[in-house]
This record gives C-alpha cells, sequence and structure tokens, in this order.
C-alpha cells in the first residue's frame, strides 16, 4: 500500500474534523477568545510556525501574540512567567531539555483538564509519549494525562554534500568507519572541511550533539528511565569508544574550530561551502535551500546518523512540545485548547510542512509532496524518527546538560583529554544523582 | 526651637529616600542572597520549596570549575584592560593636548564608543572577528595571511575580549586624562622650557608625575567597572571556548538563571561579596598608607 | 622644532579615530548586505533594506517597541535617581551629619557599587513578583535607579560642594526655609552640574543590560535586551545583528551631537575634583 495514501485518507479525516469541530460547536469559532500569548524561541523553523500562527488567525478570527526569544532566554522568561501569580504566557513551547522541568514543577495544566472532550488526533507523533504525563507518578506514558501538543519532533539527521558524493563516487554512511572515511575524503583545508562539530558549550549544544555518536554506539546516559534505573552509563566502555570516534573525527576530518562552533557557526560552515558533512537538526534545514542565506542550494542532502554496524540509528530528541500554563485565566486557557484542535488537523499540519515547519501528523509526514526535491528531508526523517531517544526524563536534566556541556567542550578544546574527561563527567552526574535522591550507580 | 526642629526634619527629609533606597534595594537583596545560599530551593505545585542545605553551597564551590576559572579570568581581564586602556589613554590625551586644530573632532570621535551599550559593542565585535567574513580576517587575506579565529580559539579568546573592552571604555580613560593634563599649571611648563628641557624630558619628569593622582582615580574607576564585567562576555563568547574566558558576572549568572541554582548562586554570589569587601578594605589601607596615616 | 611632534599627534590621533570609527562603518555596511553575501565575505555587495525592515516591522521583533521601553525606562530612571541622589547629596554635604552616618552611607554606596548587578537581579525578581510589578516597567525603573544612585550621589556631592556656605548663611539670615535655600540658591549653582549627572545616569540605564534580561518582559524588554535575541539564537542572523547595532548607534550620536560638553563634564568631575 503506498504511504501517500494513508497521508491522504487521514488528511480527508482530518478536515472532516475540522469541518466538525466548527458546525457542531459553532462557538468555537464566534465566541470572542482573548488573544493568546505564546512564548517561543528563535529557531530555524520559526519562520514556518510564525506562517501556521498567521494562517490559524486568518481562518478563525482569533488573535495570537507572540513572544520570541533566543534559545536560553527562552527557557527563562517562561520560568519567569510561570513563578508569577498570574501568568504572562498562555502557551509555553517547551523543548526537550525543559519540559519535564514544567511538569515536574506543576506549572502545566493537563490541555483534557481544560477541555475533557479533547482528544488527540491519532496521526499525531508522540514523541516518546513525552506529551503524557501522570503527576502522581511522575511517569511520562501514554496512560497519563495528555500534558502538552508536540509541535515539532526536532531530531538530527547527517547533512552532507551530495554533489560532491556523486562527483567522487561515494556512498551514503551507515555506520561511523563509513563516515569517518567519506569525511577524511571530502576533507581539504582550508576550501572544506569533512565534518563541522558542534563543540561550542551553551545552554544544550555539544551534549545534543554528542548523544547521536553516544547512542549509536550502543551507550547511553542512564540504564532506564521509564523504569526508574538512574545508573550512570556514560562512563561504561561504549561511552568511552564514542568519545574516542568524536575526538577522532575531529582530528582527522573536523572543523578545527568546533570547540566555538554552536549551532548558528556549524550552520553557518554548512551554508558557505565549507562542511562537508554535519550532524544537525532537521528544524534548521530551511535556510540550507535559501539563496538568500546559502550558497549550496540544491546540494545538501539528508540520512539518518549513522551508528555502529548491527545497531540502529540514535537520533535524540530535540522536539518542542506546547503546555498551557496552569497560572492564566480560564479563557486564556481555552484560547490555548481551540488553537491546539486546529493546529492538531492534517490541514493545519500541511500547511505548516510548506511554510517550513516540520509537522508532528503522519499526515503530512508521509504526505506525497515528499517526493519533490524541496522535501527531501522527509523521507530519512520518518526512517530515523521511530528510533529518536529522548535523553532526559527528569527535572533536573539541565544541571545534568550542564555538566555535559563543560565537560565535553572542554575535552574538544583540548583543556582535559578524552578519558579523563569522560571519568569526570559520569563522577559529577552520579554525585548529583546520588544527592538529588534518585536510584544511581555506576553501569 | 522651630528653627532647630525644622532643620532636622529638613535633614532627614532629604537623606530618606536615598536610604531607602539603598536599605530595601541595596542591603535586602544581599541578605536575601545570604539567607538562600544555606538552602537549596525546588519547585513543587508552582511554590518554591526551601529545602535547608547547611553549608554544603558554600563547600561545593571550591570544585566548581565555573568559579575558579571566572575568578582567576575576571582579574586577568580586569588587569590587563586597564593597564593597556591606561598606556593608551595617557599618549592619546597627551597628544591632544599638544594640538590646537581639530581638538574638540578628535574628542567627539573619540568618546562614540562610550556612549553604545555594551551589548550593541559585543556584537559589533562579533561579526568584526569573525574568521569567516569579518573586517579582520579580509584584511589578512589581503595581505596573504590566514585569519584567526580570535574568540574561537582558547589561548586568544580572552586577549580578544580585553581588546574590545579597551576598543569600548579607552575612550574614557583618555576624557579623564586629557581633562587632568588639561588643568596641568602652565608655570611649570614655562619654566621647563626656559630652562631647555626637551618634550620628552617634560613628560617623563613634569607631566607625569603631576598626573599620578589623576592616573590612579581613573585606573580605579575602571577596575570597578572591569570587573563586573558581562555584557561583552555575553555576546562574544559564552564563556568559551572551555573555560577561556568565563568571567565570575557570567558564572552567576550560569548557575543562578540558567541552571536555576539559587541555593548555589547565591554561595557564590556571597563568596564575591566577601572578597569585594576584601579588596575594599585592602585598597583603603594602602591609601592611607600612602597618604601617610592609618585607614 | 614644535612642528614636528604636533605632526605625530595628529597622525596618531587620526589613526585612532579611523580605529574607532572603522567597526561603526563596517557593521552598518553589514546591515545593508544579504546573508549569504555577508557569510562569504563578498567585497561588493547590492545593498539591501531586507534586514533593517526585518529588525523594525517583522512579527518576531519588537525593535520600535525596545525603543519606546528604554526612553520610558530611561528617563523615568534619570528624573528619580537624579532627585534622590541630589537631596541625599545635599543633606551628606551639607546638613551636618555626624561623621559616622556619612561614613557608613557613602561606604555602603561605594561596596553596592562594585557588586556585579547580576548577582543582585535574582532577588529584585523575587522582590518585584511578590509586590506584583512583575511585567511592568517600574520593576527596571526601579532596579536601575538604585543601580545608579552610587554614581549619582558622588557626582552630585561634587557638584553641591561647589556652592559657597556664604551665599548659604546669608539666606538663613534672610529667612529662608532650607527648602527654598536649596531649590532658590543652591539648584542654580550647581545645575550644570545637574545636567551632567542627568545625562551620565540616562547613558547608563539605556545601556544596561544584565538587570534589564532578567527583569524584561516582552512588554518592557529594552534596546539591549532586544538586540541580544539576534545573537544568541539557534540561527545566524548577522545581517539583523548588524541592522539592529546600526539602529541602536543613532542615539548615542544625537546625545553627542546635542549633550557633548555635559557628557564630559559629567564623566570627568566626579573623579577629577
Amino acid at each position: 500500500m503506498p504511504t501517500h495514501f494513508i497521508g491522504r485518507r487521514l488528511a480527508t479525516a482530518g478536515l472532516a474534523a475540522t469541518a466538525l469541530n466548527v458546525v457542531a460547536r459553532p462557538g468555537f469559532a464566534q465566541a470572542k477568545l482573548p488573544t493568546l500569548s505564546i512564548v517561543i524561541n528563535n529557531s530555524p523553523w520559526f519562520d514556518g510556525f510564525k506562517s501556521v500562527v498567521d494562517q490559524y488567525e486568518k481562518e478563525t478570527g482569533n488573535k495570537v501574540e507572540l513572544d520570541v526569544n533566543p534559545f536560553g532566554g527562552s527557557l527563562e522568561k517562561q520560568r519567569s512567567s510561570v513563578r508569577s501569580a498570574k501568568g504572562q504566557y498562555d502557551i509555553l513551547i517547551m523543548n526537550s531539555s525543559w519540559f519535564a522541568e514544567m511538569y515536574f514543577g506543576g506549572f502545566c495544566e493537563a490541555i483534557t483538564d481544560v477541555d475533557p472532550s479533547f482528544k488527540l488526533d491519532p496521526g499525531i507523533y508522540t514523541c516518546d509519549d513525552t506529551c503524557f504525563f501522570d503527576p502522581a507518578s511522575k511517569t511520562m506514558t501514554a496512560q497519563g494525562k495528555l500534558y502538552s501538543m508536540p509541535v515539532n519532533p526536532n531530531i538530527p539527521l547527517l547533512y552532507y554534500r551530495g554533489d560532491l558524493y556523486k562527483q567522487r563516487g561515494l556512498t551514503v554512511p551507515k555506520t561511523f568507519d563509513e563516515l569517518l572515511a567519506n569525511a577524511k575524503a571530502l576533507h581539504k583545508p582550508p576550501q572544506i572541511y569533512g565534518i563541522a562539530q558542534r563543540g561550542a558549550r551553551g545552554v544544550a549544544a555539544v551534549s545534543y550533539d554528542f548523544y547521536p555518536y553516544l547512542y549509536g554506539f550502543g551507550g547511553g546516559l542512564f540504564r532506564d528511565q521509564k523504569a526508574g534505573d538512574y545508573t550512570v552509563l556514560l562512563g561504561n566502555d561504549k561511552g568511552h569508544a564514542a568519545m574516542d570516534y568524536y575526538m577522532k573525527l575531529f582530528r582527522e576530518a573536523g572543523h578545527p574550530k568546533a570547540a566555538s562552533f554552536d549551532q548558528a557557526e556549524v550552520l553557518q560552515a554548512v551554508a558557505t561551502g565549507k562542511a562537508a558533512h554535519a550532524i544537525a537538526v532537521i528544524a534548521a534545514w530551511p535556510q540550507v535551500d535559501d539563496p538568500s542565506k546559502s550558497a549550496v542550494v540544491d546540494k545538501m542532502e539528508l540520512a539518518p546518523p549513522p551508528s555502529l554496524p548491527g545497531l540502529p540509528t540514535g537520533p535524540a530528541l530535540g522536539h518542542w512540545l506546547a503546555g498551557i500554563s496552569k497560572n492564566v485565566p480560564d479563557d486564556h486557557k481555552r484560547a490555548a485548547v481551540a488553537f491546539f484542535r486546529w493546529f492538531q488537523t492534517a490541514d493545519a499540519q500541511i500547511f505548516y510542512t510548506r511554510a517550513g515547519g516540520v509537522p508532528v501528523h503522519k499526515a503530512a509526514l508521509e504526505h506525497p509532496m515528499g517526493q519533490e526535491r524541496k522535501y527531501r528531508w522527509m523521507k530519512p526523517m520518518a526512517e530515523a524518527l521511530p528510533h529518536a531517544i529522548n535523553p532526559f526524563r527528569f527535572p533536573e536534566s539541565p544541571e545534568v546538560v550542564a555538566i555535559l556541556e563543560l565537560g565535553l567542550n572542554r575535552v574538544i578544546a583540548g583543556e582535559t583529554m578524552a578519558a579523563a574527561g569522560i571519568d569526570t563527567m559520569t563522577d559529577q552526574i552520579l554525585k548529583l544523582m546520588t544527592e538529588k535522591g534518585y536510584r544511581t550507580g555506576r553501569g | 526651637m522651630a528653627q532647630a526642629q525644622a532643620d532636622r526634619a529638613f535633614r532627614y527629609a532629604t537623606l530618606t529616600p536615598a536610604a531607602l533606597f539603598l536599605v530595601a534595594l541595596g542591603v535586602l537583596p544581599v541578605l536575601n542572597l545570604v539567607a538562600m545560599s544555606f538552602y537549596t530551593i525546588v519547585w513543587k505545585n508552582a511554590a518554591a520549596d526551601w529545602q535547608k542545605a547547611g553549608l554544603a553551597n558554600y563547600a561545593a564551590i571550591p570544585g566548581d570549575p565555573l568559579f575558579s576559572a571566572g575568578l582567576w579570568n575576571t582579574v586577568v581581564f580586569a588587569l590587563a584592560s586597564v593597564v593597556i586602556q591606561m598606556i593608551l589613554a595617557f599618549f592619546l590625551a597627551y597628544w591632544c593636548s599638544r594640538v590646537r586644530m581639530g581638538r574638540t573632532l578628535y574628542r567627539t570621535v573619540l568618546i562614540l564608543p562610550l556612549l553604545v551599550p555594551g551589548i550593541v559593542v559585543g556584537a559589533i565585535w562579533k561579526l568584526f572577528l569573525n574568521p569567516e567574513f569579518g573586517f579582520l580576517g579580509q584584511m589578512l587575506g589581503v595581505v596573504g595571511l590566514d585569519p584567526i579565529d580570535w574568540l574561537g580559539e582558547a589561548q586568544t579568546a580572552l586577549f580578544a575580549v580585553v581588546m574590545v573592552d579597551v576598543w569600548h571604555w579607552t575612550p574614557f580613560c583618555f576624557l579623564l586624562l586629557l581633562a587632568g593634563i588639561e588643568g596641568l599649571p602652565r608655570d611649570v611648563y614655562e619654566a621647563a622650557s626656559i630652562d631647555g628641557a626637551r618634550p620628552w624630558q617634560e613628560l617623563l619628569w613634569i607631566t607625569l608625575p603631576m598626573m599620578l593622582p589623576t592616573i590612579l582615580v581613573t585606573a580605579v574607576f575602571r577596575f570597578v567597572v572591569a570587573f563586573k564585567v558581562f555584557d561583552e562576555v555575553y555576546l562574544l563568547t559564552g564563556g568559551g571556548p572551555g573555560t577561556a574566558t568565563q568571567v565570575i558576572s557570567y558564572t552567576i549568572y550560569q548557575r543562578f538563571f540558567t541552571e536555576d541554582r539559587a541555593g548555589f548562586g547565591s554561595a557564590i554570589s556571597v563568596s564575591v561579596i566577601f572578597l569585594v569587601c576584601l579588596m575594599l578594605v585592602l585598597a583603603l589601607a594602602a591609601r592611607g598608607r600612602l597618604q601617610g596615616r592609618p585607614a | 622644532m614644535r612642528r614636528t611632534p604636533a605632526l605625530a599627534a595628529h597622525v596618531a590621533l587620526v589613526l585612532s579615530a579611523l580605529i574607532v570609527m572603522v567597526p561603526f562603518v563596517w557593521v552598518i555596511g553589514a546591515g545593508f548586505r544579504t546573508q549569504i553575501s555577508l557569510l562569504m565575505g563578498e567585497v561588493w555587495f547590492s545593498p539591501t533594506l531586507a534586514s533593517f525592515n526585518d529588525v523594525l516591522f517583522s512579527r518576531a521583533s519588537d525593535f520600535v517597541r525596545n525603543f519606546q521601553n528604554s526612553l520610558i525606562i530611561g528617563l523615568s530612571s534619570t528624573v528619580l535617581c537624579l532627585t534622590i541622589a541630589t537631596l541625599a547629596a545635599w543633606s551628606l554635604g551639607r546638613l551636618h551629619w555626624p561623621r559616622s552616618v556619612v561614613v557608613l552611607f557613602l561606604g555602603w554606596s561605594l561596596l553596592f557599587h562594585m557588586l556585579p548587578p547580576v548577582m543582585l537581579a535574582g532577588a529584585w525578581y523575587s522582590m518585584v513578583r511578590a509586590v506584583h510589578l512583575e511585567n511592568t516597567h517600574a520593576a527596571i525603573i526601579l532596579a536601575h535607579t538604585t543601580l545608579n544612585l552610587p554614581m549619582a550621589l558622588w557626582l552630585m556631592g561634587v557638584f553641591v560642594r561647589e556652592v559657597p556656605q556664604e551665599l548659604l548663611d546669608a539666606a538663613n539670615i534672610d529667612g529662608a526655609s532650607p527648602w527654598m535655600a536649596l531649590w532658590k540658591i543652591a539648584r542654580p549653582i550647581f545645575a550644570p552640574g545637574l545636567a551632567a549627572t542627568a545625562i551620565m545616569i540616562f547613558i547608563f540605564s539605556w545601556n544596561e543590560f544584565a538587570v534589564a534580561l532578567v527583569l524584561a518582559v516582552k512588554q518592557t524588554a529594552t534596546v539591549p535586551v532586544g538586540i541580544a535575541k539576534y545573537a544568541q539564537g539557534y540561527e545566524i542572523q548577522y545581517t539583523q545583528m548588524a541592522a539592529s547595532a546600526a539602529l541602536s548607534i543613532i542615539p548615542a550620536v544625537i546625545l553627542l551631537i546635542l549633550g557633548q560638553r555635559a557628557i564630559v563634564s559629567g564623566l570627568t568631575s566626579g573623579a577629577l575634583k
């Protein structure tokens, strides 16, 4: 059965659902809803989200206000808002690195508590079930309440120069050895570097760059977070192997300035044709094909991140969820639900995709437009998404991320050796998890 | 009698607003920091939960790489940038005092960086120093040299931040020193020139010694502001690469806000306040000794 | 004999002026480029207004509002801080407080002035929240007033000293109230000092970043907070960053043209008198 058939059927279903909503609930479009306030970070996919919000305003007549912040600033703004007596934002666009903080802190209202009749569209990708939460057991499984609406199932993919691959007769790398070989083959500094790694210390920069290597080597940070087993795995032989490989890639085919490369610099290297490869989030894709921003239009291709032979690809979810603030008036919460109702329809999702967003609905991700050159990211995306791993499921994760950011950055900057760096980070994470009272140990 | 009472009322009325501000918004926050530094603060059910931590936050400070690197870099940064600025500013002021034509014009141009927000200075130099497309890189390219990633290399990053600060703040030192030189008594110079002193002799034996108090005051002023550096680092390097440009303000910002560790961040702040007090006492004692009386 | 050093001085000064101006000019130029033209380091480019347009008018941008906020916050905190500081400086300098009070007051403001503002921001944030001022300009106005108070106290302390005691004694004999003596007799004498101090407070408030970053919300964000947005995203926004930097230089240039004398006196008198 061709995939696009499902897509079309779902799309029709979604359309019908929207129509039903409007017909069955006349209040839906007419009752004057307050201006919806959304806090969001400034990412390359923001333009897509902005367009979909514009479309929502046009179709429903409801008003939306967007507060756009830098990635780190967005978290601080959300913290201040949810900790106030009266929140400033109705909808929080939460990144994978901090939604747990919002769930556990009691700052989000379950969508189904605002409107019990709300049903998550079955086509929506639930991002490792992180949109569900059970406040009693503090777990994120489908048995919990619906606490957020996925907005962008962001994962990293391997960006590579298709034109150079064709010239040199290279094949798309599936394993780390192949990636290293291809990166070395195309490494011709200073004209072009084999791979641009994101090695800078940020809110979530180098750690996020490292996860696909860690998972691709069969390693991990903790043994089983869903089961409450926080045994630290970073320091085992797989963690060391991943770190050694990451550094080997850096030394033999990497951009030498990786230690100061955050996402903007990696994308700069890609856009100016200075990087033959990069592992970067799909959300960054829109600008690669934009002639006013890129010198490699139509030259980049995508593939799932490589892994060891026999292991699946291991992209880490860097996804975005939209939650409703608890400390805003009820009519604002209802306005948020009204937006979600519209946003989760296949139609809105297809519109979102065409506007430069990354959809969370199967109907959009498997839509026939995936055959078009412009949407060539959809196939590798659909391939890698089922293997995506959510790195953290506990609220203190920013402290673990801070340990990783500093530790990994120091290894790349040459301040510490790879092995010593991994061991130090492992010790620090172990100490932190013990202090916080988690069941932990060295694994 | 009524007169004295009115005077006393006036005395209190004029000082009270400032006292209120300095106590309510100055002393209270510091006390708040001291209090928080003995707790770990977590959020449950949308409310803050203060958990007793004893001295744990303070005990963790020596082991915090961002604290030690931050403190060290801040001192290096402040000393280096103040010294370079004072030397440059002294010569600029000296030259400016020697020209008759265009003195106001030079002064106008040289003041400009002072009026621009630190964050804008950071933005300008982040672009200007970019190794791929920045002006400096391109100029080096014209001469046939490889561009240098000033902000991206651990060896040069702190130096680059210092140079940006020099660009930003030399004008301040220049203005103060220029006013100082212009205020020097003329007759000493006249006497010197009658004695046949050469310009460099004048500079070394007359201008420099007479300017010493101004130079010291300016340097102290600058050091205080340099010690608080935050904006430029926030924008230029974010403390990296590694910890090469980590300054103490940025450490506090990261621990307190980014990582949301109010207790630990407070403990770091209190330690910094203690160090600042120590510095202040030492500086006052040194001044007292210089002036030949106990502080 | 005298000619040569003057020429050398001119050369050195022109060179320094160039070092100051080139980054400004280059960044303004960068604001008129397309992103890829900037990234590729093209020497010649056809100017576009796209980045300025984006900074000023796009949906994601609040630059115009940031400008208004900076003005509101800068002017209000200047008036408030100047008033408080002038009264206090007058009180401490002229009204015969015990020496211990003066030392305590000035000592604390000196210490306070040396603390990195970012460490106070957290406490201010919780205080502001406690009195429900969190989404208002008042939060930042009060913070900036406090931050600039030590500097204003110091400067006004210098300026009130310039008022001759004989004038005040004469006024006292004539039966003028202490308020009248301050307002009618002393104020006209230190008016230039007031202007200089005011302009310093305004500049420091306009430039302040760390505290505004923590206290500001979308409706109250100042220009520096707005610019930081272009610099620390996950996206390259170099041309927008350049355009917004270019726009935020304009007030500095205007101030420099209109108030150079006051700026120079504000900067120099605190340290030199």
